[in-house]
């Protein structure tokens, strides 16, 4: 059997010290495939953003335990020290708004992400390139950020989130910007993606209309998860 | 590695030169401060350069002729010149006045000088040297007269027939060289009405107005109506001779004070512009402090306004140091503007101003640093509030 990309037993996290303390997470259980795409749903309120932050290795985890392609990151406290490195080479983040940096072009903003691991600017934006065309907005590598259209530049953070092609993409309300036809073509895109490179991509919504694409689907509701099969409808 | 300052600084280029030159004009006014004190400073020693004395013989006990009052007789001069060292003196008066021309107003240092002696202007830019014994001036370029003009003092019409250079009093009013003794008359002489009613009261004295002792009254009351006082005598030493001694000799055997080059630049640097220094190192003080405030609030409100992409940096892996580096070149390079346009405008509006501004190289090199100092002193707030955003505010929730 594959190793998963991601797998959560028992994650937990409180809010707070004593009376006050509110239970975000109680015992989440999670495991992503690498190459899948799965939908994480929920009402406000429900601990998906939690959850997210958790994954992202932005907020520390109360307990439980968290594995990246087979390795613990997190069993009752992280196991490295250096989380700024864990999401930079494990992890690619995608979110409601696309949060480019506006004074870096189209490459540049793909490229950074390389070049913050130390690869040479040449390659760095050579990769940037080849994603960039992956995602048929290679012919505007060039233009500033402010001159792309809402779905190019949700594309070029898709891009970016693959830079340096982490197991795992956590994409936050990627789609809630966007209207139906953008919606359903970030999501295809986000399936092709996680295939090409055998990334596993969690997608938070409560967007009606993507939702039926997912072959599986974990509801979130007072901080447990449900698994769920999908509709997996192709798009 | 990308330069993530430059590229900020380049894509809101126009808002960072905008800002970079208003911090120019205030640095342009903190570096004319500093010229302006340089101006100072260099005025009283040009002062004393140009007057080609090594000693100066002023009343005793007194810090004349510049810093104070002093008066002395003018056949002192004879007995200065009989003493070993001294090659040649010069009697000199300097009186400060308003001076009518043109319908407008100068304030003018009058120099009374001779001819061949020490004190005279250093050096003619146009026209030739005062040739007749009364109503010829040499004038400072300053005092914006031309060859040929006259100029009304008191009671007489000058004609300007030289002008000069940098010959300006301590406190940078141009000079006006006259003759000695139209100087002498100018500066002691009293006005008729004066001298009308000076030979009246003198009538009236019974210790002057002798019925026995003909000629006394007219004697003391043409004594009145002259003038024989100078304010100084300036000295110039043979080339084997050592100022210290020969001042000793006047001030032990002559009781006069005399002063040396060393002596008479410490009484104009230190003592005459000390007041001002301070009024001017105060408000560079002050420039300096405004600056720090402004350049501080500016970075700080540069970045605050990238608060979701410092965010999304620190999510997807930038290092603390790129984001404070990115922050404090910012802030460096906006010192940078402003020190260039500050450098520039400095010396653009230097010559308007009408004391003498000197702006000197290493007074530039030192601003430069201070304001490097000052740049990367007032990113660290910025660059403060920059470190301590979490990276989860760029995932919503």
């Amino acid at each position: 059997m594959n190793t998963p990309a991601i797998h959560i037993q028992g994650l937990k996290k409180r809010y707070g010290k004593g009376d006050t303390a509110v239970d975000a997470l109680k015992g989440v259980d999670m495991t992503v495939a690498p190459g899948e795409v799965i939908g994480l749903i929920g009402p406000s309120g429900s601990g998906k953003s939690t959850l997210l932050k958790c994954l992202g290795a932005v907020i520390e985890p109360s307990g439980g335990r968290m594995e990246i392609s087979g390795q613990a990151i997190y069993d009752e406290g992280w196991k490295t020290t250096d989380l700024r490195a864990l999401r930079r080479d494990q992890i690619g983040f995608v979110f409601q708004a696309p949060y480019l940096i506006p004074f870096l072009d189209v490459t540049d903003n793909v490229a950074l992400l390389p070049m913050l691991t130390g690869m040479s600017n040449s390659l760095s934006r050579q990769r940037a390139l080849e994603l960039l065309a992956a995602l048929d907005v290679g012919h505007r590598a060039s233009a500033q950020v402010s001159q792309l259209s809402g779905g190019e530049q949700q594309r070029v953070a898709i891009a970016r989130a693959l830079a340096n092609h982490p197991p795992v993409i956590l994409a936050d309300e990627p789609t809630a910007p966007l209207d139906s036809e953008r919606a359903l073509a970030v999501i295809r895109i986000l399936n092709e993606m996680a295939v090409q490179f055998r990334t596993a991509i969690i997608v938070v919504t409560h967007d009606e209309k993507i939702i039926p694409t997912f072959r599986r689907i974990y509801r979130i509701r007072d901080g447990k998860t449900f698994e769920e099969a999908g509709e997996g409808r192709q798009v | 590695m990308i330069n993530l300052a430059s590229r900020d600084i380049l894509h809101g280029w126009g808002k960072f030169l905008f800002t970079g030159i208003g911090l120019g004009l205030l640095i342009g006014v903190t570096l004319s401060m500093a010229g302006i004190y340089r101006g100072l400073v260099e005025d009283g020693r040009v002062l004393i350069d140009n007057s080609g004395a090594d000693l100066w013989v002023v009343q005793q006990g007194t810090l004349g002729p510049y810093a104070e009052p002093s008066n002395l007789r003018d056949d002192v001069y004879r007995s200065i010149a009989g003493l070993p060292g001294v090659a040649d003196t010069g009697n000199v008066a300097y009186l400060t006045m308003q001076v009518s021309h043109g319908g407008k107003e100068v304030r003018v240092m009058l120099v009374g000088f001779e001819s061949g002696k020490p004190g005279q202007p250093g050096y003619l830019i146009a026209g030739r040297p005062v040739m007749r014994s009364h109503y010829e001036a040499v004038a400072d370029e300053k005092t914006g007269f031309h060859i040929g003009d006259r100029v009304q003092i008191r009671r007489h019409e000058y004609e300007v027939v030289g002008l000069t250079r940098r010959m300006v009093s301590a406190s940078g009013d141009p000079m006006i060289f006259v003759p000695l003794k139209d100087a002498q008359e100018t500066q002691f002489l009293k006005d008729n009405d004066a001298l009308l009613n000076e030979r009246a009261r003198t009538a009236a004295n019974p210790a002057f107005n002798r019925p026995n002792v003909p000629g006394l009254l007219e004697a003391v009351q043409a004594s009145q109506a002259q003038s024989h006082q100078v304010n100084a005598v300036l000295v110039r030493l043979t080339p084997d001779a050592d100022a210290e001694t020969v001042a000793a000799n006047i001030r032990r055997w002559k009781h006069l004070q005399a002063y040396t080059k060393v002596q008479m630049d410490d009484i104009l640097v230190a003592k005459l512009i000390a007041t001002s220094a301070k009024q001017i190192g105060m408000f560079l003080v002050i420039l300096s402090v405004v600056s720090a405030a402004i350049v501080a609030f500016i970075i700080y409100s540069l970045t605050m306004n990238k608060v979701r992409e410092i965010a999304v940096l620190k999510l997807i892996g930038a290092r603390n140091s790129t984001i404070a580096g990115m922050i404090l070149q910012q802030a460096l390079g906006l010192g940078m503007i402003g020190f260039i346009v500050g450098r520039i405008v400095a010396g653009l509006w230097a010559p308007v101003f009408p004391k003498y501004v000197l702006l000197l190289p290493g007074d530039a090199l030192r601003g430069f640093i201070a304001v490097m100092i000052i740049c990367a002193l007032a990113s660290v707030v910025a660059i403060r509030a920059a470190l301590r955003i979490d990276p989860a505010e760029a995932i919503g929730g």
